[in-house]
């Protein structure tokens, strides 16, 4: 008799089959021959121009990082915002200090110069 | 004032402890102020023991009970540990007495070791000394006893090993060490047995227990405990056999051996025996043993110092006697006459040695006695304070030594220790002709025209006066007619014995006839023909005398024929069987696991990420099939 | 609504001051910033203080989200203690690495997220303690931005850190799909006599999140590495303060969450606890660096304190707050010392310490007491500790004790060998080291903590008792 728990068994060990097994099939019966575009790294993609290793600006991650952040102030606010008469003063109270602390790392990542394109 | 030094008699260790830490850490460079704080640490630690003595001496319900107080200091199932305060007579009357002896040596100290470029460290040494004797006196509990004892041999050893230039002083230094230590390691193993078999190690739980130690053990348990716990005694007070240490620890500085002969180290295993009296009373051999031990003592000690030539070395060997004495008196089960002894002892001890540092300074450290004389006429003082001593120490009424001593020997009689009296009266007589013959040939007679002696400064000579004034006048306190002594400081009952005038005129016989020998053979004989043909005469027992009955060379033969034999073989043993194998391959193979183990730390972050998954991947398969309801998950919960 | 906010004092305090000190430097010029540090100790020490004074003031927050009991006070006072030394005892350094008000407020957020742990009463209010205190430190780990060792250290630490947050993450989630609830108390009363495989694969990825941040053995291998590159004042507090806060709430949820499933994972706690303790002290011989030994014997130090585990009980739980007390000093002590030989001389390699004790006494004797504290050598505090530790498992696991006593043994190695090295060696260098007043009283202040626990340990042991009592108190 199965009991719940044996399906999960059951479902990875399929899982664990059908990946394995498709790996070492084709390890098994593929051709061994090598040329170049074997070694590049997508076999049938775009050629990759330039060089791959391109840094970044950091001030990309600061903008996104900021966005976020105030993206997932707004998502705070919004439920607030719409129960606003019956959550009262503390609550409030509560958001004001949410949001101040959220402007004390705005002023700082403006102050630092987060803000600024270089 | 009165009940904050009772309730905080914890002051009186730590202020010269206080002492001795500011020493080592602020004033060291400079000496007077290092002085001013050591004396100042020993006499607020003398004020605060007076006022909790003068409150313990005026409240008698003390004699029923002792006040006790502290904390827990180590508490887990089945071990608790307390540390704390106990006053009751006895231990009041030791604080009053170590702090007052050690405070006049202190100042005494600021005088003879003037110049001497390890000032600062010596204050700070003896501070520590002090500190810890008044830690030990104190002590509720064994355990915390035992840090004291071990913290004055400490001291002693830093002390008596003070002139660390002489290999005289380091030999005697390493020699008291461990001499103690045997005897110390003797005390441990009793100690640990009382803990196995009572489960305490605090005083006042423990005499409750040992009342009544058929419930815990057997009276041969009890015997073996109480033969353990005394060799401590023996080592740390000088008895016989572990004495050998006492007489050389006076190549330490003067000062120190006033402090280790008369008020701090040595009257420690007179006061753990006396504290432990209600161990030993309950096993008559035991008490036996510590009698017989004391007796022996006094009387081989004194034999010895008939012969000796060096001033401090006599005095060395009266002390070993006369702490003979005080365990006689414990032997016989008299505490109030062992510490009566103890205090009066202090005193005249104290005095002596301070009075003999005071001539060593005077002729340059020249001290055979035989090459003095005649030092009345140049320094009086120290030479009448020491006459004070002398009279004090041989038994002559009124001074202070006549009363305990006379109590001793009254106790041994009143408990028919008829031998062990004999040999105490008849130690009393060579006690009063060798501490005679000292004076005689030291402070009288012709002068030696190759020494020029000067009196000492007022900080020597003031303390000597007091302590002559305390020898005399230390003992009213216990004659036989009104002895408040024994009303305060007894074990069990109160003990009062009738005066016993046979025994008190007979040994100021015995004392007179002592001094009268000396004064013929020392003083009258000016030539000391009598005394040279009788050491001729009896030249074998002369030599042994001399010779301390050869009892270092015995020791020192069973150092190198039996200690370092056997030591030879375990060396062999150890370098090829536990060194070549055990502890080699031990190390090799941890220090190879560990250059294995160290190489799967690569760096590289994909190794790590492995390792903890293939952690995780282990746990859960091991925990599969280590529990039964968890390996359902993977046998796929076939039930 | 009725929340008794006395109760986050402690809480409130801390993240003013950590956002205070962050306006601060925003504020005043670059110059005159080396008083934050000044700042951020006595503010620890305030809230120190108020933490202190608040020890009767117990109680539960949001429906049992937040636990102030007499145990989550202790810890966090071994934080806040911990956090002070470590401000104490690393200003010069800080100086030297400039951007102090970011350091001490990212230090301050650590200490917070600690803090938030200890209280943890349910599996979110853990992970975001746990989050708050990590994402802090990988700021702090790679702060020498312009050092390469340090950048590759933080590198290595988010994503390690990431990895074992996301095991952990599945644990918990295993634990509520099988109890239905995430409050610790609930899934205490929830996890059945029988218990479902899926609890136990919870278990073992909560072994394994948890096991990683006090880097027990085989999830410490990130410990070396990461200790070795990071700043050293953030080393000290990463061996110290992230670990007393992961075992606080191992405890808090194995102990008060798990027992019903005790028998499946005592053993397994044994067990680990033996391999933490048997390979922190094996590879810590070979080292020559002194941030390495360290780090290993903190393994290994780790292990001792998850023998408190094993048993689960009253005595256990008093056994790991002890040692985790009086690890701070040890520990402070011993990386205080590293951080300023390293100041003065640039280095962390232990032959260069030779001769120490000539050119500063108090370095040399306070590295030494540290870590025979740390080897168990009486009288000193750790020889107390693993007493406690090592008491409640003789009954049962008497092999367990065994290693451990071994293992000690074979620590007193590597340790000597410091010393050794210390107190024999003749200097190359002769010029004395001349301390500051604020390393001096960080040091001084860890030698006699140590002493004095070791001496006294009584009435440590009777706070530590009524902390351990008001554990199972809900």
């Amino acid at each position: 008799m199965l009991s719940p728990w044996g399906a999960v068994f059951i479902f990875l060990a399929v899982g664990i089959v059908f990946g394995a097994g498709g790996i070492a099939t084709s390890f098994l019966v593929h051709p061994r021959r090598q040329y170049a575009s074997k070694y590049e790294p997508y076999e049938c993609g775009m050629e990759t121009i330039g060089p791959t290793w391109v840094q970044f600006k950091t001030s990309y991650f600061l903008y996104a990082l900021l966005f976020v952040i105030f993206d997932v102030e707004t998502i705070y606010l919004y439920p607030w915002a719409v129960k606003f008469q019956s959550l009262g003063l503390f609550a409030f109270i509560e958001m004001l200090v949410f949001i101040f602390i959220l402007v004390v790392g705005l002023w700082y990542a403006w102050k630092e110069g987060a803000l600024e394109w270089m | 004032m009165v009940d904050f030094a009772m309730q905080h008699a914890w002051l009186v260790p730590l202020l010269p402890a206080l002492a001795f830490v500011v020493i080592v850490f602020l004033t060291k460079p400079w000496q007077k102020l290092s002085a001013l704080v050591a004396v100042a640490g020993i006499v607020g630690a003398f004020v605060f023991a007076a006022l909790a003595a003068y409150g313990v001496f005026t409240h008698p319900e003390f004699t029923e009970g002792s006040l006790v107080y502290g904390v827990r200091w180590l508490s887990m199932p089945g071990l608790h540990i307390n540390v704390g305060i106990m006053l009751d007579p006895t231990s009041a009357m030791m604080i009053f007495m170590v702090s007052l002896v050690s405070s006049l040596i202190f100042i005494y100290a600021t005088g003879y070791m003037k110049g001497d470029p390890g000032f600062s460290v010596f204050f700070s040494y003896v501070s520590l000394f002090a500190a810890s004797m008044l830690l030990l006196v104190l002590s509720s509990n064994l355990l915390e006893m035992f840090v004291g004892w071990e913290l004055v041999g400490l001291c002693s050893y830093l002390l008596i090993g003070f002139y660390t230039h002489k290999i005289s002083a380091r030999e005697a230094a390493k020699k008291a060490f461990v001499t103690c230590r045997i005897a110390d390691f003797g005390l441990l193993l009793g100690m640990l047995s009382l803990q196995i078999v009572f489960g305490t190690l605090d005083l006042p739980e423990l005499a409750q227990k040992i009342a009544h130690f058929h419930q815990y053990t057997s009276a041969g348990v009890l015997t073996l405990i109480a033969v353990l716990v005394f060799l401590g005694p023996i080592g740390k007070s000088g008895q016989f056999p572990l004495h050998v240490w006492l007489p050389d620890a006076m190549e330490g500085p003067t000062p120190v051996s006033a402090l280790i002969h008369a008020a701090t180290m040595v009257v420690a295993g007179v006061y753990l025996v006396g504290r432990m009296l209600f161990l030993f009373s309950e096993i008559p051999s035991a008490m036996e043993l510590v009698a017989i031990t004391g007796a022996f003592t006094a009387l081989f000690a004194a034999t010895i110092a008939i012969t000796q030539r060096e001033i401090k070395r006599i005095l060395a060997y009266s002390t070993v006697s006369q702490l003979g004495y005080m365990m006689l008196a414990l032997g016989v089960g008299s505490l109030s006459a062992s510490m009566f002894h103890m205090w009066t002892h202090a005193f005249f001890k104290a005095l002596m040695f301070m009075g003999a540092g005071s001539v060593l300074t005077a002729l340059h450290h020249k001290a055979d006695v035989w090459e003095m004389g005649g030092l009345v006429k140049k320094m009086p003082i120290t030479a009448w304070t020491f006459v004070v001593g002398g009279l004090a120490i041989a038994g002559i009424p009124p001074f202070a030594g006549f009363w305990s001593k006379d109590e001793i020997l009254a106790t041994a009689l009143n408990s028919h220790h008829y031998v062990l009296f004999a040999m105490g009266a008849f130690t009393a007589f060579l006690t009063a002709f060798y501490m005679w013959r000292l004076i005689f040939l030291a402070f009288f007679g012709e002068e030696n025209p190759a020494n020029h002696p000067v009196e000492s400064p007022w900080n020597m000579t003031v303390p000597l006066i007091i302590l002559a004034a305390l020898a005399t006048v230390g003992g009213w306190v216990g004659t036989p007619w009104d002895n408040v002594w024994s009303q305060w400081i007894f074990f069990g009952e109160v003990e009062h014995a009738a005066p016993n005038y046979g025994v008190m005129i007979g040994s100021v016989i015995l004392a007179l006839a002592g001094i009268y020998l000396a004064y013929q053979l020392y003083y009258v004989d000016r030539e000391k023909v009598k005394a040279k043909a009788l050491a001729e005469r009896y030249h074998g027992i002369y030599t042994l005398l001399f010779n301390k009955y050869y009892i270092d060379e015995i020791y020192l033969w069973f150092n190198h024929a039996i200690v370092d034999g056997s030591a030879k073989l375990f060396y062999l043993f150890d370098i090829y069987v536990v060194d070549g194998i055990i502890v080699n391959g031990l190390g090799a193979f941890t220090r190879l696991s560990g250059e294995g183990l160290r190489i799967t730390e690569t760096g590289r972050l994909q190794n790590y990420a492995l390792v903890f998954f293939l952690g995780v991947l282990i746990i859960a398969v091991a925990l599969a099939f280590s529990s039964p309801s968890a390996a359902g998950l993977l046998l796929g919960g076939v039930k | 609504m009725n929340v008794d906010l006395s109760l986050l004092n402690p809480e409130i305090a801390i993240s003013i001051l950590g956002l205070a000190v962050l306006v601060l430097g925003l504020i005043i010029p670059k110059e005159s910033r080396h008083g934050l540090g000044w700042l951020t100790a006595l503010g620890l020490l305030g809230v120190l203080g108020l933490t202190i004074s608040g020890w009767n003031n117990q109680g539960t927050l949001y429906h049992g989200m937040f636990i102030v009991d007499q145990y989550a006070i202790f810890f966090k006072i071994t934080f806040l203690t911990a956090a002070f030394l470590v401000t104490l005892g690393s200003m010069r350094f800080v100086d030297d690495m400039g951007d102090q008000s970011e350091y001490y407020s990212m230090m301050l957020f650590a200490t917070l997220g600690m803090m938030v742990l200890a209280s943890a009463g349910d599996f979110i209010t853990l992970y975001l303690g746990l989050e708050l205190m990590t994402i802090a430190f990988i700021v702090l780990v790679c702060f020498k931005r312009l050092d390469g060792k340090s950048v590759e250290a933080g590198m290595k630490y988010v994503l390690l850190a990431g990895m074992s947050s996301a095991v952990l993450l599945y644990g918990l989630s295993l634990i509520y799909g099988v109890t239905g609830s995430v409050t610790i108390s609930e899934v205490g009363r929830a996890v059945a006599v029988t218990p479902v495989p899926a609890l136990i694969l919870g278990l073992v990825m909560l072994v394994a999140g948890l096991g990683f941040k006090i880097s027990a053995v085989p999830f410490h291998m990130w410990a070396p590495d990461i200790y070795e590159g990071a700043p050293t004042p953030v080393t000290s507090y990463l061996a110290v303060g992230s670990k007393a806060a992961s075992f606080a709430i191992l405890l808090r949820v194995f102990v008060a969450a798990l027992p019903g499933i005790w028998a499946n994972w005592t053993m397994l706690v044994a067990v680990l606890s033996a391999i933490t303790i048997i390979v922190g002290n094996l590879v810590a011989i070979p080292q020559t660096n002194i941030k390495r030994l360290l780090a290993y014997s903190s393994i290994a130090q780790a292990g001792y304190i998850l023998v408190g585990l094993v048993t689960a009980s009253e005595q256990g739980i008093k056994g790991v707050m002890f040692y985790a007390f009086l690890y701070v000093f040890a520990t402070i002590g011993a990386f205080t010392v590293a951080t300023y030989f390293y100041n003065v001389t640039g280095s962390d390699e232990i032959k260069d310490y030779a001769g120490l004790s000539q050119r500063s006494p108090l370095m040399a004797v306070v590295m030494l007491i540290c870590m025979l504290s740390m080897a168990g050598i009486p009288p000193l505090a750790g020889f107390v500790g693993k007493f406690y530790l090592f008491k409640t498992i003789v009954d049962n696991y008497l092999w367990l004790a065994f290693i451990g006593l071994i293992m000690s043994m074979v620590s007193v190695y590597y340790y000597l060998r410091v010393a050794l090295v210390m107190y024999r060696d003749e200097p190359l260098d002769n010029s004395p080291i001349n301390l500051s007043t604020p390393v001096a009283v960080t040091l001084i202040i860890a030698m006699v903590a140590t002493l004095f626990i070791g001496i006294y340990p009584g009435p440590l042991s009777q706070v530590i008792n009524m902390a351990a009592h008001s554990f199972f108190m809900h």
